[in-house]
């Protein structure tokens, strides 16, 4: 619909910073990012957490409704594939994202609009490292404009 | 005479004479199908079409409507009405058929307890400049429900195809002081006036399909639990198509439009239709029709049953659209052949 | 593709034959009922019948213009499909090569009961795309319609004209290899008439290679474009065998996901979503398109979907009911590319 949360829009000192929102699976990624932040390493505060009981809980709905409510990014985190606490929830999301991922190329979206990745609990730099890097796509990609309505 | 001409190379001029006045909608060509858009540009008119495919009424009860819009200030909410109702409209164009079911519409939007003030405002600001049919389809049948190709009452001015030019007849009052302020329009010969004449004859002869609808009624009436509704219905997928682009359906559904994230929103009104399973499902999780036996039950009554009783007229303008538009040709004529035939079947019981 | 004899001469052969293990069918009482096709009342269109007799069996007719998926009548049954008394009849289908591949799909969804049906296989030579048809004669009445040798003849009032059938087929039917209903191996009783056993189906995909060579803008804009008249009425689901639910996305309420307008980013994400929930099912019979009132053009999404499943999970939809559909199915070593990775 319109731009989600306000902090942090476009100030005129400031550069334009993209606003992700973030479906973290609550047994690896969450706890990822939790230890990204116990040590205090340095992550991107653009993305948003709703934490998910497993990745294999995100529908699609989950995601293009993001996009439809103007969060210029969606980010997915699960456990490691072969590692989920539900055995193969995130096996089966897997094939969801790809269906997804391709499908939003091929309606003109930026596939760079919708990330995945996965990160265990134990792996809080690479959890950081990999948030930076969707961000910097997603900023690159400039603002979410495509689902904005006329009001 | 009264009557005017005017050729139709020169509707650029009617359009740039009315523009700063209406909101001047014609026929247009869009994606491969006739539509009335509001038009700026006269190269978009598209003058040779038989009729478009969603009905003029998309005019004035359009598929997605704005009711009002809010906003929240402080612990207020603001309601901001419609400012655009008193704009006024003019439709070109429209078939006799189309121009009568705005009447339909009318008839249905201001009956009852609560009127629909958004609808009735802007047909009460709206010019209809019909356009007479000189080649029906065999889908037409505009003859079985009181109209005709070349129906002028339903207009405010009335035009007729004769080639290179329009004949201009002024219809109503409305109608009236538009002709007489554009002063640009020749007078009509009478030769111009008989070839619409027979124009018009030539027009109702070459419509072939026809029926007896005071007969439909009253088999309708009388035989509501019948088993020829399982019959009728078995085909249908319940697609809507019949109901989306028939000018005299009027269902609509109201929703909100909540944005959060800058305290405002609207409700909106979008077409709904009785061929939807939603259309009649209850809260309680109750639906009465629950099947397209009562779905497509529901849209036969309503034109034909319900429409009689409570307007005193048939609910259909014979357009055709329907017959044209389902995909499993479930049409109209076939419908109303399998109603009759239970008359006949009885009457012959009785004769026997 | 269209065999040198004629399309009127083919079109006869086929409904000869069908008539022929329909009329055997039902005297033999292998079936209760079949459905099929009769001749419409308006050029251009078929009419979907269901005949109980063999009196009525004259009445079924083949001439590329059955665009109805008949596995559509089946989920849920229609009534004529339910004896009050003995429960569900067994349904003879006159099926070609995608009604067949639906009513497998349908039974690997466990929504069909092959047991319940005959699939009365005809060896499709595909249907025509009559809003192309309908779009190049314009604003003029199209009264009659008929095939001869490679062409599709179309008269009005005032005009005749030739349409290369080749051509003006329907885009999914010119790409189409499964043109005779799948065999079911396991059950060989369930195929009468013309099916047949594929395997290793070849397709290169290069109808969209073109539309996927764009840019992003160019795809959305084309995309866009093509749905800007879209009215919302759900005929495209309505027709589609696959979207049998009770309670369609768009249609949920509790809560609401998706705006119900005709504004261009609710109308894109209900193509959108819908073709998310044809991945790895749709039959590619172009039901959905050719019932669209409005003329919108939905096939390149089909094949897209098509592709996608075929390239990651080496699946075809509809051709054996003992395989899970590839969206309820996951492999460890699945394809994993799109993920985010470490430099
Ligand atoms: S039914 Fe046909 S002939 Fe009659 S007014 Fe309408 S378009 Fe014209
Ligand atoms: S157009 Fe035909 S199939 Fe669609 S709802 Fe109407 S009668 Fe049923
Ligand atoms: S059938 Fe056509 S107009 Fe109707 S919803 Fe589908 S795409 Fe839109
Ligand atoms: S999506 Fe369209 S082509 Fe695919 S099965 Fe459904 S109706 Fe057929
Ligand atoms: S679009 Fe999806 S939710 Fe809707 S009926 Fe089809 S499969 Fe079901
Ligand atoms: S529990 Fe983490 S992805 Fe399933």
């Amino acid at each position: 619909m319109t731009e989600p949360s306000v902090e942090t829009k476009q100030s005129k000192n400031k550069e334009w910073e993209p606003k992700i929102i973030a479906f973290l699976c609550n047994w690896c990624s969450y706890a990822g990012a939790d230890l990204a932040g116990v040590s205090r390493i340095q992550d991107p505060p653009n993305i948003r957490i709703v934490r998910v009981p497993c990745s294999g809980r995100i529908n699609a709905y989950f995601i293009i409704k993001s996009l439809t409510d103007g969060w210029d990014g969606v980010l997915v985190s699960g456990c490691h594939p072969g590692d989920c606490h539900y055995i193969s929830g995130n096996l089966v999301a897997r094939r969801r994202f790809a269906i997804l991922k391709e499908l939003l190329e091929f309606f003109g979206i930026e596939p760079g609009r919708v990330n995945f990745m996965w990160a265990s609990a134990a792996e809080g730099m690479r959890f950081a490292v990999l948030v930076r890097k969707a961000t910097e796509i997603v900023k690159k990609l400039g603002q979410n404009k495509k689902f904005e309505k006329k009001w | 005479m009264d009557e005017k001409i005017f050729a139709k190379k020169d509707i650029g001029k009617l359009l740039e004479e009315l523009v700063p006045e209406y909101k001047f909608y014609a026929p247009t060509k869009i994606k491969g199908n006739i539509a009335f858009k509001e038009i700026t540009d006269v190269k978009e008119i598209e003058l040779d079409y038989l009729n478009s495919k969603v009905p003029p009424k998309d005019v004035l009860f359009p598929q997605k409507e704005i009711i009002f819009e809010y906003k929240y200030e402080g612990k207020d909410v603001i309601i901001e009405e419609r400012k655009d109702l008193e704009d006024k409209i003019l439709i070109f164009g429209v078939r006799p058929c189309d121009a009568y079911s705005f009447k339909l519409l009318e008839d249905f939007f201001a009956s009852g307890d609560f009127q629909d003030d958004i609808f009735l405002k802007k047909r009460e600001n709206a010019t209809i400049i019909g356009l007479g049919c000189n080649t029906p389809r065999q889908s037409c049948f505009c003859t079985s429900v009181g109209g005709h190709p070349f129906q002028k009452e339903s207009t405010d001015v009335y035009l007729s195809d004769l080639g290179d030019i329009f004949l201009v007849e002024a219809i109503s009052d409305k109608g009236k002081s538009l002709v007489k302020k554009l002063t640009w329009l020749s007078d009509a010969k009478k030769a111009d006036v008989d070839k619409a004449k027979d124009l018009a004859k030539q027009a109702e002869e070459s419509i072939t399909t026809k029926f007896n609808f005071d007969l439909v009624t009253k088999v309708l009436d009388e035989n509501f639990e019948h088993p020829v509704w399982q019959e009728i219905s078995e085909s249908c997928i319940g697609c809507s198509s019949c109901t989306f682009l028939c000018p005299t359906c009027t269902c609509f559904d109201v929703i909100d439009e909540n944005d959060e994230y800058n305290n405002r929103g609207r409700r909106i009104r979008i077409w709904d239709t009785c061929q939807s399973c939603l259309y009649t499902l209850e809260t309680s999780g109750h639906n009465p029709r629950p099947a397209k036996i009562q779905r497509c039950r529901n849209r036969i009554m309503h034109k034909f049953s319900y429409y009689p009783s409570n307007y005193d007229c048939l609910g259909c303008v014979g357009c055709g659209r329907c017959i044209t538009a389902c995909p499993v040709n479930n049409e109209l004529r076939l419908i109303i052949d399998k109603i009759l035939e239970i008359e006949e079947k009885s009457g012959e019981k009785v004769s026997a | 593709m269209v065999k040198s004899m004629g399309l009127e001469t083919e079109n006869k052969e086929i409904e000869n034959n069908l008539r022929e293990i329909a009329r055997g069918l039902l005297k033999e009482k292998k079936v209760d009922v079949i459905i099929g096709y009769m001749e419409g009342t308006l050029p251009l269109l078929s009419q979907p019948i269901i005949i109980d007799s063999e009196e009525d069996v004259e009445k079924l007719i083949w001439n590329n213009l059955c665009y109805v998926n008949l596995a559509k009548y089946l989920v849920p049954r229609v009534p004529k499909f339910v004896n009050p008394e003995k429960g569900n009849l067994t349904v003879g289908v006159i099926s070609k090569g995608c009604v067949g591949r639906g009513l497998i799909h349908l039974a690997s969804e466990n929504k069909i009961n092959l047991d319940e049906i005959k699939i009365i296989g005809i060896p499709c030579n595909g249907v025509v795309n009559r809003q192309r048809i309908e779009m190049e004669i314009g604003e003029k009445e199209i009264l009659e319609v008929s095939v001869f040798g490679d062409n599709i003849i179309v008269k009005g009032k005032d005009f005749e004209r030739e349409f290369p059938y080749d051509e003006y087929m329907n885009d999914l039917c010119k790409t189409c290899k499964i043109r005779k209903p799948p065999l079911v191996s396991k059950s060989l009783d369930l195929c009468v008439g013309e099916c047949e056993e594929y395997s290793n189906i070849v397709d290169d995909f290069s109808d969209i290679s073109e539309f996927e060579a764009l840019t992003p803008e160019e795809k959305w804009n084309q995309i866009t474009e093509e749905l800007s008249v879209c009215t919302r009425c759900y005929a495209c689901r309505e027709a589609c065998p696959m979207c049998y639910c009770n309670l369609c996305f768009v249609d949920q309420n509790k809560p609401v996901w998706f705006g119900k307008t005709t504004d261009l980013p609710d109308v894109f994400v209900y193509h959108l979503i819908r073709a998310m929930h044809m991945a790895g099912r749709c039959v590619a019979c172009g039901a959905c398109s050719l019932v669209c009132p409005m003329g919108i053009d939905l096939n390149k999404i089909n094949r897209k979907l098509e592709k996608i499943v075929k390239e990651r999970f080496d699946f075809t939809s509809g051709l054996d009911p003992d395989v899970l559909p590839p969206m309820v199915d996951f492999k460890l070593e699945d394809a994993q590319e799109f993920a985010l990775e470490e430099d």
